[in-house]
């Protein structure tokens, strides 16, 4: 039972894992970079839904309708602002600008809010759902609907919508998209918004089911990175598959063996699968056209 | 029809184009020949808007297109077909055909333009719905044509359209060049395979070293003897070692004719 329980509880956190790692791997198959801002764009989130629930007494997923489209243009911006005029090694500097960012906001953040471990709060957090002697905790359901939800959102806009077949033109061949007259500097733009966006959605479920501070950042982006490397880079599907995979491993090794080992095991499952599939589990191969 | 006057245009610190003088006649296929390094494809990436030129200018029908987006540039009637791999393999042919059409906003529009292209490819037909990847590489030029066709361009621009063909699919290919041509459309395209492209071409021009150095028609160049000369000792000016050493080192020489 125990077991079942560990299963259930890592596909509930598994979901908006894989929120925070579609992200992620949506830019990189868009932009070839990586977001290392992503971890600190989480705690972002979790602090603006923090702080709207605090000052405002607006419920976290509710606050969501501000963070989300509030850090999305943030994304915008970045783009526009940051990597967009950076003429040479493009991928290699914005690398570094994302770096930058990342020890920007967190420095920021830590200035306003200190150091101190805070948790976004709502009068649902410690309410469960008892179904025979397994325990659905509220807010981890809630929260699994908002990532489904918002993935299902995603996929149709990807595969359903103009702007979704601009993007996929973008992300396997960018300058043929230019050809067609695709712009494909708009679509990079919006991709990291989206990404961005889908951060601070992640965030808020982080804040809620964490005690964080600035520095929680580090071992997020370490645990996405982990889960877009093993889904493939720029696979999506990849990443929703690995975050659940990888979460409910964790759970079931900290049940079955030591919460200790959970962790550890979430790394060495990456080490085994790398050794034997170096480009992931849905990664390609083939290198993308030039 | 297309004029470029003076371009200069290069990446990072170097010209290739070295001021390129060019008139394309409408009605006419341009073929444009000429060693490797010549600025050929260069070339072709100012016309498409991917390249900014440093000076000069591009008109078009009689309106400026200098340093114009790409966007712009297909919006007045100028389509480019890459030199190589510009499908997108892991679209479907459809997607791949329509996303020709991606400035178009009017559906029905795009609608009667791919049945008319569906009618004239018939590989499209038959492939609709697979994978652009998993085609051979004439169907994958048939297919990057059917989608240049869907903006229904006055000018196509195609960049080395043989390249990686096998001679059955080029001698195909070029009967869609001709097509195009009769269809009304001017044809500006650069080609390795010399004698193919100039037989082909109602116009012909020869590049070196980043300046068009003779132009006339396919049949005036390709008896020129100057033509030999270039593929095989390079200009007057080259030293004698080098042309010593036979043609200089460059993939179009081995398809002129000894």
């Amino acid at each position: 039972m125990l077991i079942a329980q560990a299963i259930i509880d890592g596909i509930l956190v598994g979901g908006f894992y894989a929120l925070m790692a579609a992200g992620l791997t949506l830019v990189f198959g868009v932009m070839d970079i990586v977001n290392f801002a992503q971890g600190a764009l989480v705690v972002l989130g979790a602090y603006l839904s923090y702080a709207l629930s605090v000052h405002l007494n607006i419920d976290p997923f509710l606050s969501l309708l501000i963070t989300v489209p509030a850090t999305s243009l943030l994304g915008v911006a970045i783009y526009w602002v940051l990597i967009k005029p950076i003429k040479r090694d493009r991928v290699v500097m914005s690398l570094l600008v994302m770096f930058a960012v990342a020890t920007l906001i967190e420095g920021i953040l830590d200035w306003v809010f200190k150091s101190n471990l805070v948790q976004v709060h709502a009068s649902y957090v410690n309410k469960s759902f008892q179904l025979g002697r397994l325990n659905f905790p509220a807010i981890y359901l809630y929260a699994f609907a908002l990532s489904v939800g918002l993935l299902a959102l995603l996929y149709t806009l990807i595969y359903r919508s103009r702007f979704g077949r601009s993007l996929r033109a973008s992300m396997q061949n960018p300058v043929a998209a230019r050809m067609v007259g695709i712009n494909t500097d708009r679509v990079s733009a919006i991709t990291l918004g989206i990404g961005i966006g889908l951060a601070a959605a992640g965030g808020m479920v982080f804040g809620t089911t964490n005690a964080f501070n600035a520095a929680s950042s580090y071992d997020l982006i370490s645990r996405l990175l982990v889960i877009v490397i093993l889904g493939g880079f720029g696979s999506i599907s990849g990443a929703l598959v690995a975050a659940l995979l990888m979460l409910v491993i964790q759970d079931v090794v900290a049940v079955v063996w030591s919460p200790v080992w959970g962790q550890t095991t979430f790394y060495l499952v990456l080490v085994v699968v790398l050794l034997l599939r170096p480009q992931g589990l849905f990664g390609r191969r083939a290198v993308r056209a030039q | 029809m297309l004029t470029l006057t003076g371009v200069v245009a290069g990446y990072g610190g170097g010209d290739i184009l070295r001021g390129v003088d060019l008139t394309v006649e409408e009605g006419s296929i341009t073929c444009v020949v000429g060693p490797n390094g010549a600025g050929k494809s260069t070339l072709l990436k100012v016309v498409s808007g991917l390249l900014r030129p440093r000076l000069g200018t591009v008109t078009f029908q009689g309106k400026s297109l200098t340093g114009k987006s790409p966007q712009h540039i297909l919006r007045s009637g100028i389509v480019q077909v890459m030199q190589s791999r510009s499908l997108f393999p892991d679209l479907s042919v459809r997607d791949n055909v329509e996303l020709g059409a991606f400035l178009v906003r009017d559906q029905a529009v795009v609608r009667k333009r791919m049945a008319e292209v569906v009618e004239q490819f018939p590989i499209v037909r038959e492939r609709l719905d697979d994978r652009a990847g998993s085609l051979s590489g004439g169907q994958q030029r048939m297919v990057e044509f059917a989608r240049a066709l869907m903006l229904d361009p006055s000018l196509v621009v195609l960049d080395e359209p043989s390249m990686g063909l096998e001679p059955k699919a080029a001698l195909m290919m070029y009967g869609y060049v001709r097509q195009m041509q009769s269809d009304g459309r001017t044809v500006l395209l650069v080609e390795q395979n010399v004698r193919a492209g100039l037989e082909l071409a109602s116009h012909g021009v020869v590049m070196e070293a980043g300046r068009v150095r003779l132009t006339g028609t396919g049949a005036e160049i390709l008896l020129n003897p100057q033509m030999r000369q270039l593929y095989l000792g390079g200009t007057v000016d080259i030293d004698p070692a080098l042309s010593a050493s036979g043609p200089r080192g460059d993939a179009d020489a081995p398809s002129w004719p000894a």
